[in-house]
């Protein structure tokens, strides 16, 4: 396989890419299909933006982003089944359960375990030690500034350690069961060792003061934007959207079988910070996952990181200092 | 164990059509076992398959190993098939796991009586004003009573048991839905192979 040469890198020299929007396939089917799938990232972006900006506060609650957040995921997931991207990535039963089991204990164990070593409750610790209040001028400037600016300052916290995952081997340990996924779904981004779901959860947000309202609208972002990494629908995505904001396309690269193509496209929500540190790459792929596709179990996803670390913790305690090679 | 075996193995019977021979059916459920990570045996009448780590899209993937046979029914061959699946045994066992964890949550929240709702309230609450731009656009002012941080979740709420609970019967829901689904599935996939000439 040869490749595609992308700034100074190779792309799919080990595994079929297809690099640059010009060769991505068009949602195909009648007008009404092809003007559904073409308005509908932006238009309920847009549709959920106006509900937090305007609703009333007795409605503008978390329940309600979590009522919303699970309306629209079942949404999404009846879109997968009318419009696949890939037929080879259609859920099954076992893979919606599975996805569902990660789901379950981000939503329960992780977030238990948050409450205490997380980064809000780290933040809170260090502004009651040092006396430190919370910038509170966030809270004067307009509503969608503030969201913007939470969502920035989370993604840019996310880019940097989803990066440091793929350089640093200690982070890739948690990082790379994740990778084992072999098709995108909705539920996929939950896949992986809790380890991994807690440490890209960190963030700083918490030195900040925000209103309520604004956490809300950075929130839609994820909802409306981030969630789209993992999903098996074909949508024909509008250049502007593709240019500022993460895709399945981009994130499927970024979990293709080629090496060098995941090494890019590292932002949850926003890809623009990729092209600014110069690790975007446009293109998609079908062929996902680790040592061939290699489907990993969710026993092994729980204890890979651990093994995998203990192995290489010993081998660099048994290395001495004048380590002779083996014969 | 026996009236228990229902919840993780699926049994069934298709009526051979007249000629087919075992080793005819199996000939034609072949392909169905030349996926990544199977193993499988054909003796006589009998075959047994394992699998390894299957693909998402291996048509068996949720079954770990089965044993099919061809015997002599009342009125011609029939080919008898169990299977086994680990993946819907944990899916049974899933709710256990999950309202262990919202009793985790229950008891935490008895130990951890550091109510930071009850700091907050100390603290005199700064009115809040709304951006002019915002005023401008009709956007609700913030009503400084519930104005809080949000990190502390669905309504300021700390161990909520509640995700536990819901997670619990949507892994109920999944088994029954699943034990329903995957013996259907199986039955009219082999169904199929075997009326394929």
């Amino acid at each position: 396989m040869n490749g595609v040469r992308v700034g100074n890198r190779i792309i799919g020299a080990d595994a079929p890419v297809t690099i640059g929007w010009e060769n991505i396939p068009r949602v195909e089917g009648g007008p009404f299909k092809r003007a559904f799938f073409t308005w509908f990232q932006p238009a309920s972006l847009l549709a959920l933006l106006a509900f937090w900006y305007y609703a009333p506060n007795s409605i503008a609650t978390a329940s309600t982003a979590i009522a919303i957040g699970i309306g629209f995921k079942a949404l999404l997931l009846a879109l997968e089944w009318v419009n696949p991207r890939y037929d080879s990535w259609r859920l099954t039963w076992k893979e919606a359960a599975t996805d569902m089991f990660y789901v379950g204990i981000a939503y329960t164990l992780v977030r238990m375990v948050s409450d205490y070593i997380g980064s809000d409750a780290i933040i809170e610790a260090v502004q009651q030690s040092f006396h430190w209040e919370k910038l509170g001028w966030f809270t004067g400037l307009p509503l969608l500034v503030q969201a913007l600016l939470i969502s920035l300052i989370f993604d840019f916290g996310q880019y940097w350690m989803h990066r440091g995952m793929h350089n640093w081997y200690p982070l890739w340990l948690p990082h790379s069961v994740h990778h084992y996924i072999t098709q995108l779904n909705i539920n996929k981004g939950e896949v992986g060792n809790p380890v991994e779901i807690f440490l890209i959860g960190l963030g700083i947000g918490g030195f900040f003061d925000f209103l309520p309202r604004a956490v809300l609208l950075a929130g839609t972002f994820g909802l409306a934007v981030g969630i789209y990494q993992h999903i098996n629908v074909r949508f024909n995505t509008p250049a502007w959207w593709r240019f500022m904001f993460n895709t399945t396309e981009h994130h499927s690269l970024h979990h293709s079988q080629d090496y060098e193509a995941t090494r890019s496209n590292y932002a949850g929500t926003w890809i623009i910070i990729d092209r600014m540190f110069g690790t975007c790459i446009d293109g998609e792929a079908e062929l996902l996952g680790m040592e061939g596709g290699r489907r990993m179990s969710i026993r092994e996803q729980m204890t890979y990181t651990f093994t995998e670390g203990w192995k290489a913790a010993k081998q660099r305690l048994s290395q001495g200092p004048a380590a002779v090679p083996a014969e | 164990m026996g009236m228990f075996d229902w919840i993780w193995h699926i049994k069934g019977d298709l009526a051979l059509a007249p000629g087919v021979s075992s080793g005819e059916a199996f000939h034609r459920l072949d392909p169905l076992f030349r996926t990544t990570g199977t193993t499988w045996r054909a003796e006589g009448d009998t075959l047994a398959f394992e699998k390894k780590d299957p693909a998402a899209q291996d048509r068996l993937s949720v079954f770990d190993r089965g044993v099919i046979r061809v015997e002599q029914g009342a009125t011609g061959l029939v080919l008898r098939y169990r299977l086994t699946s680990k993946a819907l045994l944990a899916c049974f066992l899933a709710p256990l796991l999950f309202l262990a964890l919202a009793q985790a949550n229950v008891l935490l929240g008895r130990f951890d009586q550091t109510p930071a709702t009850e700091q907050a309230k100390d603290k005199p609450k700064a009115k809040i004003a709304l951006n002019p731009i915002d005023k401008m656009l009709g956007a609700p002012e913030p009503d400084a009573a519930k104005a809080k941080d949000m990190d502390d979740g669905e309504d300021g709420k700390k161990h909520s048991p509640t995700p536990g609970y819901v997670f619990a019967g949507i892994f109920v829901a999944l088994y029954a839905v699943g034990r329903v689904l995957e013996d259907r599935l199986v039955r009219s996939l082999f169904a199929r192979r075997l009326a394929a000439a």
